[in-house]
């Protein structure tokens, strides 16, 4: 009777090892997607890319491939915060695309990867669900007490432009104004991506994230806009990983993104051009 | 040594050339002790890989500044946070995954097999579908979530409940599993022999059952409390991120990981005290000597 004991609990123990697989593989690389590589022998590019580019790249990666046959991708997209590290610890990317300049920064200043180039920027917006049970209709609503508010993680780019932003409304809505705001904050998020979701299911009453996040919720979100002297420029840095055994494509991908065919994908995405 | 009868079989030779006794007795008994080729080698190979990540955790950890990062005011936050939630899904996993246990491994009901599936899949699902499955069963707009926001005010993700719930979610399986078994190797021999002597049900379990599965009851409780300790997934898709609300160590250790590697490794270490308590608790139940 010990032994079917002994086999159940086995058994469980194999599945605690399974869900602990299952469930770190799914949370690390949340959101990540991958092109299949079908030919081995042809050139790969595994990028590192903000969360907030998951939209756009595979679109400009399609039209790099116009004009480099054989050229696979394979994307990581998390939280800036999250790819920097996994650079840190030597995970195997070509290319680092990140939403933050500090980032590249940090990155390069460890010679890990070539000198960052800013390549697009984004602003800042207020989200709410469609159905906006929390009656929001401007930026003093988000102080009442009672709203459900999610941002991002002060350790990921959108949570710090997020403090920047709400720092700087003070100015028009009253000292206390980011304190009450920040009092109402229920999460704070790993990644833009998951204050979308939480606002689009309607768990969340309001979110901040990027422009270009709310134009692919569609009309599943509505937009607050916020006044242009409260906005915070988010600049997105993008170089090759020094490491990278594909060091010619990644280059030429890089180039590739601050060229013409892929500017002209970010601004239909929403984003702003890069700083002069 | 009674293993080797049971694992023989009636039919099977090596069972057979047992009952003659004597020198084939030996020879079986030698040979089944002999590995197979290789089997010793892969086996370093399984230990190593199992072991060495917590060697590397232990070696490259800055002892040194633990105090520190031990009594860092967001550390000590998670910690509790992580207690109080872990602690309420065993609770709760025990109120209601006993009695279903009962119920698997003592009543015969039609679908019972479909129950048993469907209440351990938790198990074998990624905690982030299994915090997805939440929300939209328990989330503002669920299925049952809605009704409970306007019928009674009561709203779960991004509350400390939700982060129990989500424990809950994935912990419950393992104890309703364990118990299980734990009834099923006992058979109700002395739960009909209490009734024949004139115990009602309800005192049958308590005084006869319950004692006697005590130990599975004990894996069950802290293979579950194991889980819900280090649940991730269903936590932050389910409950969120807030210090204090529903950060929860493993949550913690992930942001510090990030920003504060010396942290995150403290934070590691804590975890790994605890999980290496559990086995040291559970090792009269796992680990007999034989």
């Amino acid at each position: 009777m010990r032994r079917g004991a002994l086999i159940l609990a086995a058994a469980a123990l194999a599945f605690v090892a399974v869900a602990m697989i299952t469930g770190c593989g799914s949370s690390s690389s949340a959101g990540s997607s991958s092109s299949s590589s079908t030919s081995a022998g042809s050139a790969k590019l595994t990028v590192f890319a903000a969360a907030s580019l998951a939209k756009v790249f595979p679109q400009i990666a399609a039209d790099f491939q116009k004009t480099h046959a054989g050229a696979q991708f394979a994307f990581d997209f998390a939280g800036t915060d999250t790819l920097t590290a996994q650079i840190e610890q030597g995970a195997p990317a070509d290319v680092f695309a990140g939403a933050s300049t500090r980032y590249g920064v940090e990155l390069s200043g460890k010679g890990l990867i070539d000198t960052p180039q800013p390549f697009a920027t984004n602003r800042l917006v207020v989200i709410v669900p469609a159905a906006n049970p929390a009656h929001i209709a401007s930026l003093g609503d988000l102080a009442k007490p009672g709203v459900k508010l999610v941002i991002g993680d002060p350790t990921v780019p959108i949570g710090t432009y997020t403090r920047t932003v709400l720092a700087n409304l003070n100015a028009t809505l009253g000292a206390g104004y980011s304190a009450k705001v920040l009092k109402n904050v229920v999460s704070n998020a790993l990644q833009v991506t998951s204050v979308v979701s939480s606002v689009e299911l309607g768990e969340a009453d309001v979110g901040f994230v990027y422009v270009t996040d709310a134009r692919s919720a569609g009309d599943k979100v509505h937009c607050i806009a916020l006044p242009a002297v409260a906005q915070a420029t988010a600049a997105y840095p993008i170089a090759a990983v020094k490491s990278s055994s594909n060091a010619g494509l990644a280059q030429q991908f890089v180039t590739f993104v601050l060229g013409a065919d892929a500017q002209a994908l970010l601004k239909q995405a929403g984003f702003g051009p890069p700083p002069k | 040594m009674t293993m080797p009868t049971k694992a023989g079989g009636a039919d099977s030779g090596p069972a057979l050339s047992l009952r003659s006794g004597g020198r084939a007795t030996r020879a079986y008994r030698r040979s089944a002790r002999r590995a197979p080729a290789g089997f010793v080698a892969l086996a370093a190979i399984a230990v190593a890989f199992l072991v060495l990540p917590v060697v590397g955790l232990v070696v490259r950890s800055p002892w040194r500044d633990l105090p520190a990062d031990l009594t860092a005011p967001g550390v000590l936050t998670a910690l509790r946070l992580s207690l109080v939630c872990s602690l309420s899904a065993v609770a709760i996993s025990v109120a209601v995954g006993v009695p279903l246990a009962w119920v698997l491994a003592r009543l015969r009901f039609r679908g019972r097999g479909l129950v048993r599936a469907l209440v351990l899949l938790p198990m074998v699902l990624p905690p982030v579908v299994g915090g997805v499955a939440l929300l939209l069963a328990f989330g503002r707009n669920g299925l049952i979530g809605q009704w409970l926001d306007r019928g009674f005010g009561i709203t779960l993700p991004f509350t400390t409940g939700g982060a129990v719930m989500a424990e809950t979610f994935v912990a419950m399986p393992f104890l309703i599993i364990t118990v299980e078994a734990g009834l099923r190797a006992l058979g109700q021999r002395y739960e009909d022999a209490a009734a024949t002597l004139g115990a009602g049900r309800w005192t049958t379990f308590r005084r006869v059952t319950l004692p006697l599965i005590a130990p599975s009851l004990g894996a069950g409780v802290a293979l579950a409390w194991a889980r819900a300790l280090g649940e991730f997934g269903a936590t932050i898709t389910f409950a969120g991120n807030l210090p204090g609300r529903t950060q929860t160590m493993p949550l913690a250790v992930y942001l510090a990981l990030e920003n504060n590697l010396g942290t995150a490794m403290a934070l590691s270490l804590v975890m790994l005290a605890i999980s290496l308590t559990v086995l040291v608790a559970l090792r009269g139940h796992w680990f007999h000597p034989r």
